[in-house]
């Protein structure tokens, strides 16, 4: 019953906007550093970047994020705790795949104990690719998750 | 009371890679082991299937943690030892200068973990932004912003751009203006204090005996620096101290960090001064002779060690890496025995370990 009505209410447009605008500013990012592309992972957060003016801030409590970076090359030992993670995560979540590691493996192409690519476990909304990517990458990815969370939902 | 295992991490505002396994009596942690390999990529075996040159980058990723080109340094050595390759003198110039910036990019970031485990949210943001300042100039002179693959075989791939003395010269003038600002916030803060001293306390005999290095090491007051003792580069002919501290405890661990940054900038300010004209790369063959070679640098953690075995290939035989964290992880047990739980992320970040060059 609830969810019927849940469902009606999402159907309204208007209505569909306003959950979209504020899912897309209020971002929350889970910390859990997988890589090397975790220095600038501080570096946006901090105070020269400062991705909090998007909604993005980096939060220690799993369950009040939404948003997961994949910050670089993820071992197989680290992927179940990735998996893990997500799973935990109350829905909806978005994931980015920060570097080239996240993306295809990158250097570690031909490792042992490299995951080829985190979308091997994870379905991933946005790629930025660098070694390690700038924090003006990482702020356009994020821009990028809002504009596709805003169109969440609508009709086209 | 019963004791139960505690699971700390890796998804966990101050262990990074890591996860530790504590046995906790109420609130006192009797042993802690720590479970490392999250971040293993087998360099070292990547290594032997890659040329020389191509390793530059993959070696450099060992501790990307703001210090690659202080890491990248030791690997260099070896190679141009076996190759008996003499590197033009501005290029040695322009590789410590990328090495001494560095250091206190890193040092600046292990200020900026302090502060997160300690609460003092303030001290994150300040050191961050002078931390910038570090990584334009670094860009400038190299192109990239932490990882770097600046020196090369035979010296370095870029000279330095114009105007990069006077910019570099004015922001080292900044900082030091600035350290006298971390000293109010941090180290002479009173509620920093009780949260760092006497925690953590690391004897001299115990750290030599662990066979801590860097830092941590001077920390507990013994006077070991390689830049000193073994000069490489050009390292003989600066003019520095090697700052130690006197208990050994977090406290002092973060101060001679904090310290060293401004022996780095004292040592930037000599190399810019004197740093001579020449060509900046020699030519290298892309073969290395058959031997063996065992070089030591100070990077930014502490010593970092490397073993090269060639045998006449393009590709190294062996390449074996002894890193810093790795050897200061085996004091961590070692002080995490009886302390309080809320220690235990104090303790961890004096430490400076990076998760990344304990696993490799
Ligand atoms: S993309 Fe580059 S910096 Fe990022 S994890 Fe991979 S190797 Fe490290």
């Amino acid at each position: 019953m609830l969810e019927k009505i849940r469902k009606s209410f999402m159907n309204i447009k208007l209505l569909r906007k306003v959950f979209n605008w504020g899912r897309a500013w209020s971002l929350w990012s889970v910390h859990l550093e997988t890589g090397c592309c975790g220095p600038e992972d501080m570096a946006r957060a901090c105070a020269r970047f400062d991705t909090e003016r998007f909604g993005t801030l980096p939060f220690p409590t799993l369950r009040e994020c939404d948003l997961i970076f994949v910050t670089g090359f993820v071992t197989k030992k680290m992927a179940k705790r990735l998996k893990l993670t997500y799973e935990q995560m109350p829905e909806p979540k978005y994931v980015i795949a920060i570097g080239h590691c996240a993306i295809s493996g990158g250097l570690w192409w031909d490792s042992y104990s490299v995951v080829q690519g985190v979308d091997e476990i994870l379905p991933v909304d946005v790629y930025v690719p660098g070694c390690p990517p700038r924090p003006e990458a990482w702020i356009q990815g994020i821009r990028m998750l809002q504009e596709k969370i805003a169109k969440e939902g609508l009709k086209k | 009371m019963s004791v139960m295992k505690l699971s700390m991490g890796p998804q966990h505002p101050i262990t990074g890679h890591f996860r530790f396994i504590l046995d906790v009596d109420g609130d006192l942690v009797l042993k802690l082991e720590p479970d490392i390999g999250y971040t293993h990529r087998g360099i070292e075996k990547l290594a032997e299937k890659r040329t020389y040159l191509q390793n530059l980058p993959v070696i450099e990723r060992v501790n990307s943690y703001c210090d690659s080109a202080g890491t990248m340094l030791g690997y260099l050595e070896a190679i141009e030892e076996l190759m008996g390759l003499e590197v033009p003198e501005r290029a040695k110039y322009l590789r410590v200068i990328a090495a001494e910036l560095n250091r206190i990019a890193s040092h600046l970031y292990a200020a900026c973990l302090f502060s997160v485990a300690t609460g003092l949210e303030t001290m994150l943001m300040w050191p961050i932004n002078d931390r910038e300042l570090v990584l334009d100039l670094l860009e400038k002179l190299t192109g990239q912003r932490i990882t770097y693959t600046y020196q090369t075989i035979g010296g370095v791939r870029f000279d330095m751009p114009e105007g990069f003395k006077e910019e570099a010269l004015k922001r080292l003038d900044y900082l030091e203006k600035r350290t006298e600002d971390y000293y109010k916030m941090l180290l002479w803060n009173h509620t920093f204090h009780m949260r760092t001293k006497k925690v953590g306390i690391l004897k001299p005999s115990d750290a030599i005996k662990l066979g801590v290095v860097g830092p941590n090491l001077r920390a507990s007051g013994v006077k070991v620096d390689v830049r000193k003792d073994e000069p490489y580069e050009v390292y003989d002919k600066f003019d520095f101290s090697i700052p130690t501290g006197k208990n050994g405890d977090s406290y002092d661990r973060l101060e001679v960090r904090f310290k060293e940054v401004e022996q780095s900038i004292n040592i930037l300010r000599q190399a810019l001064k004197d740093i001579p004209k020449g060509p900046i790369k020699k030519w290298a063959p892309p073969i290395v002779p058959k031997g063996e070679a065992y070089t030591r640098v100070e990077a930014a953690r502490g010593e970092f060690g490397y073993y090269i075995v060639a045998d006449g290939t393009m590709k190294p035989y062996r390449l074996k890496m002894s890193p810093p964290s790795f050897r200061n992880l085996i004091a961590l047990p070692h002080l995490c025995k009886n302390v309080p739980l809320g220690d235990i992320p104090v303790i961890y970040i004096s430490l400076d370990l990076i998760p990344m060059d304990v696993d490799r």
